[in-house]
């Protein structure tokens, strides 16, 4: 997979030799953004509903990174009952829990009370078409 | 040959593509699972909860239905697509631990570890362990000797241990580690030696190492010596970071159904043409000889039973898929008679050579000219970009009725866009 789009300073006028030619950076490697650690790093697409609050959309693009921890208010691809799921990691009082996105105490679910749940890798990026 | 300071770790992907699979599919976490070869013809790859159940490695598949029927063993067929990529992860992980490593297989490289003091060595596997299971998802073993031999033993005992890594360097009791490795599973000891040791009562490793030199150069072969003074822990096998390149290329595939047509068999032969093309130029290499081959199945008795094949000396060698398929097809018409149910048929190219330099022959069919050339380029350009098969050759068939069985395969592509893996939101 690779895509490289030349990245423009100016805009570029027709008929005359241009004289932005000079202003051409490096082409842009949105792989090298969005992918920090090659052997480490996922694409997985979302399936079925979405999750408004964190802005993940159904048939979305999500850059996974399996090298790193994740962090309070992390989104996660966690393996809950048996399922690859995405959740938003809650970090409280040394505790730990997974939510559906929303501060709302109903859906969380304690990952010390629930040791058979496993973080599977940390979403860095989402892609999204409009 | 160095009596050494060598540090060799072996680092092995356990159950390789029943971990693959597993990675994207929790749901088959600690349950039996097995994934066969290609047209679901034998068990290749078992997970230890399949391994328990009596399932053998290179079993049939039709003999081991019954146990998966009725302990509800996960079923795959192979997804090469899947395993190349997850290979290529794990390797590049690899990678960063060593500044020299070989890569023996799809699931198993060589490293060199001779910079990490030995005090720090197992510290080292585990952290090696550790990262590859956290990046990639997939469980490995480490065996660290002083010699490649050695470190396949280690890796063989590693496999077994919960720790998942066995360091041999300055270990006291070295013969009593040796002596707990059946001859047979000695890395280069084949079904036909391990009878022959047997019979003169080798039956562990550290026989074969205390065995004499010179019986062994008698008795064996250059092979023969070379494992075991390995196993006394002269290097005589040195890591070799670059694959060799490819000296032929053989593409070959048992048919999903008997196939009695021509045109069958012409597409199937012309899909291998492309195949084995692709690779060669990849490889940067042209062909100079082409042969085709076609069977019916061995256990066709009598009259039914027909296979043949034909070599094609090419004027000069290339790389163009057009040229080579039509050399191939007239070949396979050549050989090909009415009335036989074909089992398989294949190509084989040989006599390559680096592609440097082009040879031209004015006077030949086949004269790599530069049009030529840039298509070829073009057709792997696109089919890198978006996927095998993007771009083909209308012979090669659309709907390929002879081509093999998956059943059972997982349809996810870690490298390919159409066929990401998936996840839910709940």
């Amino acid at each position: 997979m690779k895509l490289l789009l030349p990245f423009h300073l100016q805009k570029v006028g027709a008929g005359f030799p241009s004289p932005a030619t000079d202003y051409v950076e490096d082409d842009i490697d949105l792989n090298a953004h969005l992918i920090k650690n090659i052997p480490s790093t996922f694409l997985i697409r979302v399936q079925g509903k979405s999750m408004n609050e964190v802005g993940i959309h159904n048939d979305d693009l999500l850059v996974v990174d399996r090298s790193l921890n994740p962090k309070n208010f992390s989104t996660v691809v966690a393996n809950v009952n048996e399922e690859l799921i995405v959740k938003t990691l809650i970090k409280e009082k040394n505790q730990s829990f997974l939510t559906a996105g929303s501060k709302e105490i109903k859906d969380k679910i304690n990952l010390s009370e629930n040791p058979e749940i496993t973080i599977w890798g940390v979403v860095t990026y989402v892609i999204h078409a409009l | 040959m160095l009596y050494n300071n060598n540090k060799i770790a072996l680092v092995d992907c356990n159950s390789f593509y029943v971990s693959c699979e597993r990675l994207f599919n929790p749901s088959i976490n600690k349950k039996p699972v097995i994934v066969l070869s290609s047209n679901d013809g034998c068990v290749i790859s078992r997970s230890t909860e399949a391994k328990s159940l009596g399932i053998k490695m290179g079993e049939p598949y039709f003999k081991v239905k019954k146990i998966v029927k009725e302990n509800d063993v996960k079923t795959f067929s192979t997804n090469f697509a899947l395993y190349g990529d997850i290979s290529r992860r794990v390797m590049k992980t690899l990678k960063q631990f060593s500044p020299k490593m070989e890569i023996y297989s799809i699931d198993e490289a060589f490293l060199d570890l001779s910079s990490i003091k030995n005090e720090n060595l197992l510290e080292h596997g585990y952290k090696i362990r550790e990262t590859v299971l956290k990046w990639t998802g997939i469980p490995t073993s480490i065996g660290i000797a002083s010699t490649k031999t050695l470190s396949k033993a280690a890796n063989y005992v590693a496999k077994k241990e919960v720790s998942g890594v066995i360091n041999l360097i300055n270990l006291k009791k070295i013969n009593n580690f040796l002596s707990g490795i059946k001859i047979n599973d000695v890395w280069g000891v084949g079904r036909q030696l391990t009878k022959f040791y047997i019979k003169n009562g080798i039956n562990t490793a550290y026989d074969l190492k205390e065995m004499h030199n010179s019986w062994i150069k008698k008795n064996t072969n250059v092979f023969g010596s070379r494992t075991a003074m390995e196993l006394r822990g002269f290097a005589c096998l040195s890591l070799e970071p670059h694959a060799e390149k490819r000296k032929n290329c053989c593409v070959s595939r048992s048919f999903g159904s008997k196939v009695t047509k021509l045109e069958d068999l012409n597409e199937a032969i012309t899909t291998h043409c492309l195949n084995a093309a692709e690779k060669i130029r990849l490889d940067k290499q042209t062909v100079k000889k082409i042969t085709v081959f076609i069977k019916t199945s061995p256990f066709q008795m009598g009259n039914n039973y027909y296979a043949n094949s034909k070599d094609v000396d090419l004027p000069i060698g290339t790389s163009d898929s057009i040229a080579l398929i039509k050399k191939a097809l007239t070949a396979l018409e050549s050989i090909y008679k009415k009335g036989y149910k074909y089992q398989k048929t294949g190509i084989i190219f040989s006599g390559l050579k680096n592609d440097s330099i082009y040879s031209k022959n004015l006077f030949s069919e086949i004269n790599n000219d530069e049009k030529r050339i840039k298509l070829m380029q073009a057709i792997d350009h696109t089919n890198t970009r978006y996927g095998r098969n993007a771009l083909s050759i209308a012979q090669a068939g659309v709907r390929k009725k002879w081509n093999v069985k998956k059943q059972y395969a997982s349809k996810i592509d870690t490298a390919c866009l159409c066929f990401l893996p998936t996840v839910k939101i709940s």
